[in-house]
């Protein structure tokens, strides 16, 4: 014999009152759209699916040359945009230098990806400009930012120091040696622009190795941060400071596999 | 095949340095160790700021690290002894701090250049992850004596070293295949 109390038949009838209530909320209701992004029952919404991605040496170089039109287009913003004022304008010369050599090597890593059987990649990478560049540029160039050339030069070097950790971690992936010593003859290339970009930052002898701002507890811009290069993420900190003085802190990664320059990514 | 397969490369270099590989590295680990006695003996021929010294200080050691990183790699074969040809191009150049950073940074470059060539006939993959840090950062340090005492944007950002490392054909040396069915 079952012993059902008051309470527990209440407690059910409740239950079921609110679960058909529920239910009837996710139903169909007359005038509303049905969308395939919501999952029902008994229905299989279309997806489309993307191609296989297979990550080959010729996909690792579409990806490093996509990075160096990602530093093209914003050194081109900063002419462009007249971005260096007052004493920061004298930097103009290395910005074209820097410019000019990162499209060197996108022609020269392109042409890597065509020896190698792939299609060269010529504009960037569009989740690093989503991701990373363009929230930046639009802390650097906001209207109540007291440090924009200062800014624009901590961007420079966050994106030398991306180029430089993207070209010496491939160096891992890549199957065929000669590729390895491409790579890193261009991470060179970066590295030096990271630190002629850190003098100007924090420059003397003595900001050359690792220090700490006293205040903050976070490291100051070091030319030799540490004496392997390091993979991890890159610091950057640009904007118009916060009531503490603390400026927005943004943290740059080098493509990872769903921002790699696969072979059926084309250029829009 | 699989997501985690399909997302591989298709063939897989050998982890560990072959005998070639060490060969290579143990002219890498004579470079190093050549730099790290000319930083020392820049320090006791000539006159620096305390900042100076620390800079100096630091960059020897750094190449003192990387020798040992390289003997970690090729164990027995190492003979921790430095390239004695290189230490003699540039001793000489150590007597004043103007002379002392040209020669340091000749020296940066051409060390650089080495590992560069070097790295380019590695089949050892862990040896390869090694190597290129340390071209990074000596890269760095080369560039450093390019923007102190005075910002050179040339000599900061050109090398024109040549490389000394040795041609040693891989040919009798197999790697490891790991192959992906279909």
């Amino acid at each position: 014999m079952n012993n059902i109390s008051r309470r527990d038949a209440l407690r059910v009838g409740g239950l079921s009152v609110f679960g058909a209530a529920f239910l009837a909320a996710c139903g169909k209701q007359s005038g509303v759209v049905g969308s395939s992004n919501i999952l029902s029952e008994g229905v299989v919404p279309p997806t489309t699916a993307l191609p296989a991605g297979i990550v080959t040496d010729v996909v690792l170089l579409r990806t490093a040359a996509s990075l160096e039109y990602n530093a093209i287009d914003t050194y081109n913003a900063v002419l462009e945009g007249g971005l260096l004022t007052g004493d920061y304008a004298k930097l103009t010369d290395a910005v074209k230098r820097f410019r000019d050599d990162h499209q060197a090597h996108a022609d020269a890593v392109n042409q890597l990806v065509v020896a190698s059987g792939g299609k060269a990649h010529t504009c960037a990478n569009t989740r690093i400009d989503s991701l990373y560049i363009q929230p930046a540029l639009a802390l650097v160039t906001a209207s109540d930012n007291p440090d924009m050339s200062k800014d624009v030069v901590a961007l420079a070097h966050a994106l030398e120091n991306l180029a430089t950790q993207t070209y010496q971690g491939v160096v891992a992936s890549l199957t065929a040696p000669s590729l390895r010593a491409d790579a890193i003859r261009v991470a060179q290339d970066e590295a030096r622009h990271a630190v002629v970009l850190a003098q100007v930052l924090n420059g003397g002898y003595a900001s050359v190795g690792p220090t700490t701002n006293a205040a903050t507890g976070k490291p100051n811009i070091a030319s030799v941060p540490s004496a392997y290069g390091s993979l991890s993420s890159v610091l950057l900190q640009v904007g118009a400071p916060n009531a503490d003085g603390v400026k927005t802190s943004l943290t740059l990664e080098t493509p990872s596999l769903n921002g790699l320059i696969y072979d059926y990514v084309d250029c829009q | 095949m699989t997501t985690a397969q399909a997302r591989l490369p298709r063939s897989t270099p050998p982890a560990q340095p072959t005998e070639v590989d060490k060969q290579l590295l143990l002219f890498s680990q004579g470079v190093e160790l050549a730099a790290r006695d000319l930083y020392k003996k820049a320090l006791e021929s000539a006159k620096y700021s305390d900042d100076e010294v620390a800079m100096l200080t630091m960059f020897g050691e750094h190449h003192n690290t990387y020798a040992q990183a390289i003997n970690g790699l090729i164990g027995k074969v190492a003979t921790n002894k430095r390239n004695d040809a290189l230490y003699a191009t540039h001793v000489g150049q150590l007597a004043s701090a103007q002379s002392a950073y040209a020669a340091l940074q000749s020296l940066e470059n051409t060390v650089a250049a080495t590992n560069t060539d070097i790295l380019g006939q590695l089949l050892g993959i862990d040896a390869a992850r090694i190597l290129a840090s340390i071209i990074t950062t000596e890269a760095r340090m080369a560039a450093v004596f390019g923007t102190l005492p005075a910002l050179s944007l040339t000599s900061a950002l050109n090398s024109s070293a040549n490389s000394l490392a040795p041609i040693i054909a891989q040919a009798t040396e197999t790697t490891t295949e790991t192959s992906v069915s279909e």
